[in-house]
C-alpha cells in the first residue's frame, strides 16, 4: 500500500486557548494504492484539508501514523514533500510568471531534468488546452486558467502521492473532461492520487475508491458502487419548478425531499415508482412543476443520505449529553 | 549539489514574481531620500557641515532600513494572507535554501535604491565623500539585517499585527532613531535603548564607511548587527520549519 493513514487525529487550539479547540480530523483511517485515485469527500470543514497538510507535512498529527510507501511521513516531513505533490485548494498566486515558466520551474525544484520537465510541461499544456495563455502573465489569468497552471505544475514532476484539493474549481467544462483525463492518466503511471472535493457528481465517474468525511471522520468507505448499493433500492424523482412557484409538499411515500431553489428532489422507494410518476405528473398539470424526471438513485444521494444520518446522531449524542 | 539548484531555481521564481516591485522599490527609495535630504534641511534655518552629513549619510540607511523593515514584512504577511508561504513551505525544498534564496532577492531589490539615496545627498550639498572598500559589505550587511528582521517579524506575527507593527516602526525610524542626528540629543532612556536595537548601528556602519573621516567606525556595531542578522535568521527559520 502506497499511502497509509491509521488512527490520525488532529485538533486546533482556539485562538484564546481556552475551551477545546476544533477537531479537524478524528481517527481516520484511509489506504490509497498506486495506481488509484481516491476521492475524499466532504462538506466544506469536513476536515478533508486539515488531513492532506498532514499527509505532506504541513500539520502534525495529534495521534495517528502516516507512512507512505512504508517510511513514516511524521518522522520525517523532508520526505513526505519530496514523495507527495500538491495542488493546494487556494489559488496560487502566479502574479509575474507565465503558465510556461511557472511550470517549468516547479517540474525543476521537484527534481526534474530539464529535458523532462519541458516534454511533460507541453504534454499537460497540451492535452488540458492551455495553449493559448501559455506566454500570458499569472495576474492576467482567469481563476480556471490558473487552476489548471496549478494542477499542472504539481503534475509535471509527480510525487508518488499526487494530491488535488479540489482541482476542478472554476474550470470550464470541457477542460474539467480534460483534466479528469489527465487525473487518471496519473495514477495509471504510477501515482497514488487523493483527490479532495465536494463535486459528487464529478467523483463518482472519476475515483476508483472514495471516503466520506464528516466532522472529521470517515463516515463510509468504498467502491462508489458499493456505496451505492446503500441506495440500490430507491429511485429519485428532480421536480423543475414552474418559476416563481414553492416546492409543493412531498407525498406521502417519498422518503427523502430536498428542496433546493427552482428545483425538488424526492428520494422513493423503486416499489413505488406508478405512484411517484403519477404524483409528478398531477403536479405539472396542476402547473407547480415544468418538468420531472425519475431515475437510479446517484453518489449525490448516498452522500446526502449519509452525511444527514451522521448530522442526525450527532444532534442526538449532544441532545443526549445535555440531558445527562 | 541540489541544494544549490534549488537556491537558482527559487531566486528565479522570486526574481520574476517580484521584477514589478523592483522599479517601485527604487522610486520610492529616492523618494524617501528626497525628502530627507531636501525636506528636512527646511526645518532648519540654517545647517552646518556635520548636519549636512548626517542627514546625507542618514539617507541611505534609512532607505534599507524602511524597505527592510517595512516592504518586506508586507509581502512576507501578503503571502501567508494568499497561501502562497504555505504552497512553497510545501515543496521538497531545504528551508534555510528557501529563506536564503528570499532574501538574496530583496538585497537585490533594495541595493540599487540605496545608490540613488546616496546620489541625490552628494547632488543636493556638493558633498565629497570619503568611501572605504567596506562599504559594500556594511551595504550588504545592513540591507541584510534588516530585511531578515521584517522577515522574522513578519513570519512570527499575523498578518494584521506585522502591517501594523510596520506603520509604527517607520515613525519610530524617521523620527525617533538616530540616523540624522547625533544619538546625544536623545533622552538617556531612549538612548539606552538604541545601544541595543539594531537602528542605530546600521547608521553607524553606513556612515562609517562613506564618510569614514568624519565618523569612526566601531566593532561593536557590526557586532551588534550580526547578532541581529543571526537571531533573525534563526526566527524565520525556526517558524518555517514548524508544524503546528
Amino acid at each position: 500500500m502506497l499511502l497509509e493513514i491509521e488512527g490520525v487525529s488532529k485538533t486546533y487550539r482556539s485562538p484564546t486557548r481556552r475551551g477545546a479547540g476544533t477537531r479537524a480530523n478524528d481517527g481516520i483511517d484511509l489506504h490509497v494504492d498506486a495506481g488509484q485515485v481516491f476521492g475524499l469527500l466532504g462538506h466544506n470543514g469536513a476536515g478533508k484539508t486539515t488531513l492532506v497538510n498532514q499527509v505532506v507535512g504541513l500539520l502534525r498529527p495529534d495521534a495517528g501514523t502516516i507512512h507512505i510507501d512504508g517510511r513514516d511521513a511524521v518522522a520525517d516531513p523532508g520526505y513526505a514533500r519530496q514523495a507527495c505533490s500538491l495542488q493546494p485548494q487556494a489559488q496560487l498566486p502566479i502574479d509575474g510568471l507565465t503558465p510556461d515558466q511557472a511550470i517549468e520551474l516547479l517540474g525543476r525544484l521537484r527534481g526534474g531534468s530539464p529535458a523532462l520537465v519541458r516534454e511533460r510541461r507541453e504534454r499537460f499544456v497540451e492535452a488540458l488546452a492551455i495553449g493559448e495563455w501559455r506566454g500570458q502573465g499569472g495576474e492576467r489569468l482567469s481563476g480556471g486558467v490558473k487552476r489548471l497552471v496549478s494542477f499542472a505544475m504539481a503534475a509535471v514532476v509527480p510525487g508518488r502521492v499526487v494530491i488535488l484539493d479540489e482541482p476542478t474549481n472554476d474550470v470550464d467544462p470541457v477542460r474539467r473532461r480534460l483534466l479528469w483525463g489527465q487525473v487518471r492518466a496519473l495514477a495509471d503511471e504510477g501515482a497514488a492520487v487523493l483527490l479532495v472535493t465536494h463535486n459528487v457528481v464529478e467523483a463518482e465517474r472519476s475515483v476508483d475508491r472514495l471516503a466520506i468525511l464528516d466532522r472529521g471522520r470517515v463516515i463510509a468507505q468504498g467502491t462508489p458502487a458499493a456505496l451505492k448499493a446503500e441506495v440500490a433500492d430507491d429511485l429519485r424523482v428532480e421536480l423543475v419548478l414552474e418559476p416563481g412557484t414553492a416546492a409543493p409538499a412531498p407525498a406521502a411515500f417519498v422518503r427523502r425531499y430536498v428542496p433546493n431553489g427552482s428545483r425538488a428532489i424526492a428520494t422513493i422507494p423503486a416499489t413505488r415508482a406508478g405512484e411517484a410518476v403519477a404524483w409528478a405528473e398531477s403536479l405539472r398539470r396542476d402547473g407547480v412543476v415544468e418538468e420531472f424526471s425519475l431515475a437510479p438513485a446517484t453518489l449525490e444521494d448516498v452522500y446526502i443520505e449519509l452525511v444527514g444520518r451522521a448530522d442526525a446522531l450527532a444532534t442526538r449524542e449532544k441532545t443526549d449529553a445535555l440531558a445527562a | 549539489m541540489r541544494s544549490l539548484r534549488s537556491y537558482t531555481l527559487l531566486i528565479r521564481w522570486q526574481a520574476l514574481r517580484l521584477k514589478a516591485f523592483l522599479p517601485l522599490a527604487i522610486i520610492v527609495q529616492a523618494l524617501f531620500a528626497l525628502g530627507i535630504v531636501v525636506g528636512y534641511p527646511l526645518l532648519f534655518p540654517e545647517i552646518d557641515e556635520t548636519t549636512v552629513l548626517f542627514l546625507a549619510t542618514g539617507a541611505p540607511a534609512i532607505t534599507l532600513i524602511t524597505m527592510g523593515l517595512v516592504a518586506v514584512p508586507q509581502v512576507v504577511a501578503q503571502a501567508k494572507t494568499e497561501g502562497t508561504l504555505e504552497y512553497m513551505r510545501s515543496l521538497p525544498v531545504p528551508r534555510l535554501v528557501y529563506l536564503f534564496a528570499d532574501l538574496t532577492v530583496w538585497m537585490a531589490i533594495v541595493l540599487p535604491g540605496v545608490a540613488f539615496a546616496l546620489a541625490i545627498g552628494v547632488w543636493r550639498f556638493g558633498l565629497d565623500l570619503d568611501v572605504i572598500a567596506l562599504v559594500i559589505p556594511a551595504f550588504v550587511l545592513v540591507a541584510l539585517t534588516s530585511a531578515t528582521v521584517g522577515y522574522a517579524m513578519a513570519s512570527v506575527l499575523p498578518p494584521t499585527v506585522a502591517q501594523l507593527l510596520t506603520q509604527v516602526l517607520v515613525v519610530f525610524v524617521l523620527m525617533f532613531s538616530p540616523l540624522n542626528f547625533p544619538p546625544e540629543r536623545l533622552p538617556d532612556w531612549l538612548q539606552a535603548i538604541h545601544a541595543l536595537l539594531p537602528v542605530q548601528a546600521m547608521g553607524e556602519v553606513i556612515r562609517g564607511t562613506v564618510a569614514a573621516s568624519t565618523f569612526p567606525m566601531t566593532v561593536g556595531a557590526w557586532a551588534l548587527l550580526a547578532a541581529w542578522c543571526v537571531g533573525g535568521l534563526g526566527i524565520a527559520f525556526v517558524t518555517l520549519q514548524r508544524r503546528r
